[in-house]
């Protein structure tokens, strides 16, 4: 966690820690985790806006808990940009029956609560949910992060010693064996972030 | 939704589309490491596992404290296997389930299996179903496609003719010229948009009955009532027309254009060539050239049968009865009247056992009268096998064939053989008692046979030391179970014959042979031993099934062979388990199982341990 984002968080925490959502700053004591993705309408979070959420808790490390997944579609922003269109592959109308952005973080908070979250370059995610998490609700997310290609690369770094490592999604997924399920959709590429970090938490990581 | 999930592979496309969204929206993705026991024996399992990737053993509950070699592995699951089903809904598992590999899978727990399972009857009988219901849930998909198609043939592509059509205006003598130059008996003439039939029979009525002369018009013979059926009626249907109309000639139109004339000859002709008409014709067969154009025929209709899918034990058993027919008659065109009472054709080995499908290679002898005195006998039984030769059936390999005088043999000779074979149970002697147990009469005088296979039921009976060594033969070969991780032999494929049919065909001969059973077919031995209470009776159907499935799914990849290699092929017994689609694997693998569990009843029965 960035030294920035921790002093955010340990303020926000004193200013709210005590509020409605104080279960939020809580530590978290559980054995679960969250893979997140949203996918933007571009990759600068100052003017890129959410259309999709995903998230799949990961349970002991070990299960993916599909049944358990968080698949939030938004309304079309009002500035959706068609040049992002052809990588995510979501156009206006695809979002025509989709929920506000106020809703979704409800639904987001509910689902996450204070588990620590997981994706892939999540710091993105973070900061863009954040953007919309501050005018609403005064806060941030709270939550510890957990970044896959830093797992990875804490992993993979000492096979290559002073070598570049290749943190590229699709190299990750293939070193280390994975289908890659539905890339570029939010909860896809959750699933997939989720089956990294269960491998090479768990698995046998000798071989890559 | 976006789980890796294949729903297009059965069992689960069986489920409705609401059903698969209860399936994907509980589905959770579990991982292992390598060893570790991913449902152990007596506990319940968490639900129905899918594989995603990797490998997971199922093994006995005592065996994952054993070392690796002494381990008894029953199967390897690799990706889109699925297991834990049959243990979900027992509610506790009998085998440990052990990631070889480092695995992740699907899991649908069991509560929503069983929520699935209950409201969709199909779905549940794939998983409830002993292993003979499973096949008969695979038979069923196949049968009525099979049926419709050997049976029911269309008019469009089978026997219809091109019609000859002549305009107005010619005259009866032209047309006549031009149906003896076209070899029809038949033709259609126009007139103005309708047609009218004209037959040799309209011809000579009207030159001899009515007098007209040979100048006259044939559109004014004609008759314009003609009887039509559409291009893609059934052909059993037009023959039930034409009975119906007490006509031999129909039209075929397709929506209002004329396609063609349908003669009953041509109809009959047609069935008569696809189905066991062809046995009358071998019965009425005079002469040996009589006979060969039927056993020609008999190809053809192998070669239909098979390329059709009959069942494998109908077309199994029907093939069988028609090459007996067709060996009798020319032993009976051949044999001298006066000598057939004192000799007998014996059939053997699969011909013995009517479980040939493709090539019969000849397996028979001639059992004698001890005594008989028959100068020719040589010269007649070697133009017998010769004759057979020609007609399609390839001389057998090992020379058991009436040819050789080792294999015609005096009553006396033939008991003394079996004697010595029996004693001396090993290599050659094994086989040659193995193909003689499944010998059944042919032709000629069966008393004589019938004579020699009861003196040998006597002559073993109890003998529990032959037996039991007898038995042995057919654990010779291991069971092919852990292929399925399809690492090794990956190109050969599998020896289902020394994997699965030879372990049954052998280890039910022997109970066969114990318990004096007269039947020499597989199947029907089985359901002796069955009744007689010697074989328990699920086992007993399971192996039925067992059987059938390897001999189908052997001749399916022959056939595909031979299809794209134009010639068959010397590993006939190969099957490339990498072709069969899953439902086939699943149920071979079960069919494995089966002959596993059939190699233990053995074991246990004729104390084969160690």
């Amino acid at each position: 966690m960035s030294l920035f984002r921790s002093l955010r968080v340990w303020r926000e925490r004193r200013q709210h820690g005590d509020g409605p959502f104080a279960a939020l700053f809580e530590p978290y004591e559980g054995d679960e985790i969250v893979s997140l993705d949203c996918e933007t309408t571009s990759l600068n979070v100052a003017e890129a806006e959410i259309l999709t959420i995903g998230a799949v808790k990961i349970r002991k490390q070990r299960r993916v808990m599909l049944s358990d997944r968080l698949d939030i579609k938004l309304k079309a922003p009002a500035n959706f940009r068609r040049e992002s269109v052809p990588i995510h592959k979501i156009r206006a109308m695809d979002l025509a029956d989709g929920v506000d952005m106020h809703e979704a973080l409800q639904m987001l908070l509910a689902y996450i609560g204070n588990r620590p979250l997981l994706g892939y370059y999540v710091n993105f995610d973070l900061r863009m949910l954040d953007k919309y998490m501050r005018p609403q609700f005064g806060f941030g997310l709270p939550n510890k992060a957990i970044e896959l290609s830093e797992v990875y690369n804490n992993i993979i770094k000492w096979r290559y010693p002073g070598g570049h490592v290749d943190l590229r999604f699709d190299t990750i997924a293939s070193k280390l064996d994975l289908p890659i399920i539905e890339r570029h959709t939010a909860l896809g590429d959750a699933i997939t972030v989720a089956l990294m970090y269960v491998r090479l938490t768990q698995g046998d990581c000798g071989v890559l | 939704m976006t789980t890796a999930f294949n729903t297009s592979k059965p069992p689960f496309n069986l489920l409705s589309p609401a059903e698969l969204g209860v399936l994907q929206n509980n589905l959770d993705i579990a991982y292992f490491q390598a060893g570790e026991v991913i449902i152990k024996a007596g506990e319940p399992p968490e639900g129905l596992h899918i594989l995603l990737k990797g490998r997971v053993a199922e093994e006995d509950e005592q065996d994952v404290a054993r070392p690796e070699e002494l381990r008894h592995t029953y199967v390897h699951y690799t990706a889109e296997d699925y297991f834990g089903a049959w243990s979900s809904m027992r509610g506790r598992a009998i085998h440990n389930f052990v990631a070889v590999e480092e695995t992740i899978c699907h899991i649908l727990p069991t509560r929503i299996l069983l929520e699935l399972v209950d409201s969709n009857p199909v779905f549940g009988d794939y998983f409830r179903n002993s292993f003979a219901g499973r096949f008969q849930l695979r038979s069923n998909g196949n049968v009525s496609q099979d049926m419709t198609e050997f049976m029911l043939a269309r008019v469009g592509d089978s026997c219809m003719r091109e019609p000859l059509i002549l305009l107005e205006g010619t005259c009866i003598q032209d047309a006549f010229a031009l149906m003896r130059e076209r070899k029809v008996d038949c033709l259609l003439v126009r007139r103005g948009g309708r047609y009218g039939m004209v037959t040799g029979t309209d011809m000579l009525t009207a030159l001899l009955q009515q007098g007209l002369s040979a100048a006259t018009d044939v559109a004014d013979i004609a008759s314009y009532r003609l009887i039509q059926v559409g291009h893609d009626e059934y052909l059993f249907n037009a023959l039930v027309l034409m009975t119906e109309h007490r006509i031999e000639r129909v039209v075929v139109k397709d929506d209002q254009e004329l396609k063609g004339i349908l003669e009953l000859t041509d109809v009959l002709s047609y069935f008569s060539n696809h189905s066991h008409v062809l046995g009358l014709r071998i019965d009425r067969a005079q002469t040996v050239e009589d006979l060969e154009e039927v056993a020609t025929g008999l190809n053809d209709l192998v070669q239909g049968l098979n390329v059709h899918g009959v069942k494998v034990q109908f077309a199994m058993e029907l093939i069988a009865t028609m090459n007996e027919k067709v060996m009798a008659k020319l032993f009976n065109l051949l044999v001298p009247e006066d000598i057939q009472p004192h000799v007998c054709l014996i059939v053997m080995g699969s011909e013995g056992r009517r479980e040939q499908i493709l090539k019969t290679d000849q397996d028979n002898a001639v059992l004698m009268r001890n005594g008989l005195s028959w100068p020719e006998k040589q010269s007649v039984l070697e133009a017998f096998s010769r004759i057979l030769a020609r007609f399609g059936y390839p001389p057998c390999p090992g020379g058991v064939m009436v040819s050789n005088p080792e294999w015609v043999l005096s009553l006396e000779q033939w008991t003394q053989n079996l004697r010595h074979w029996s004693q001396q149970a090993s290599g050659d002697n094994l086989l040659r008692l193995a193909i003689a147990v499944d010998a059944h009469a042919v032709a000629g005088n069966a008393a004589l046979f019938k004579a020699a296979r009861n003196w040998f039921f006597r002559e073993m009976s109890s003998n529990q030391i032959f037996f039991s060594h007898f038995a042995r033969a057919a654990l010779n070969f291991s069971t092919p179970l852990t292929f399925f991780g399809g690492i090794k032999n990956k190109e050969h494929g599998l020896d289902i014959k020394k994997g699965g049919i030879f372990p049954i065909v052998h280890g039910i001969r022997t109970l066969a042979l114990e318990h004096k059973v007269l039947e020499t077919n597989t199947f029907k031995r089985i359901d002796q031993l069955i009744d007689s209470q010697q074989l328990p009776e699920k086992l007993g159907l399971d192996l039925v099934h067992a059987l059938g499935l390897f001999i189908q799914l052997r001749l399916q990849q022959q056939l595909e062979r031979m299809k794209s290699e134009g010639a068959s092929d010397k590993d006939a017994n190969m099957l490339v388990v990498e072709r069969l689609d899953r439902l086939d694997r699943d149920l071979l693998r079960e069919a494995l199982h089966v002959v596993k569990e059939f190699k233990q009843f053995l074991t246990q029965r004729y104390r084969l341990e160690g």
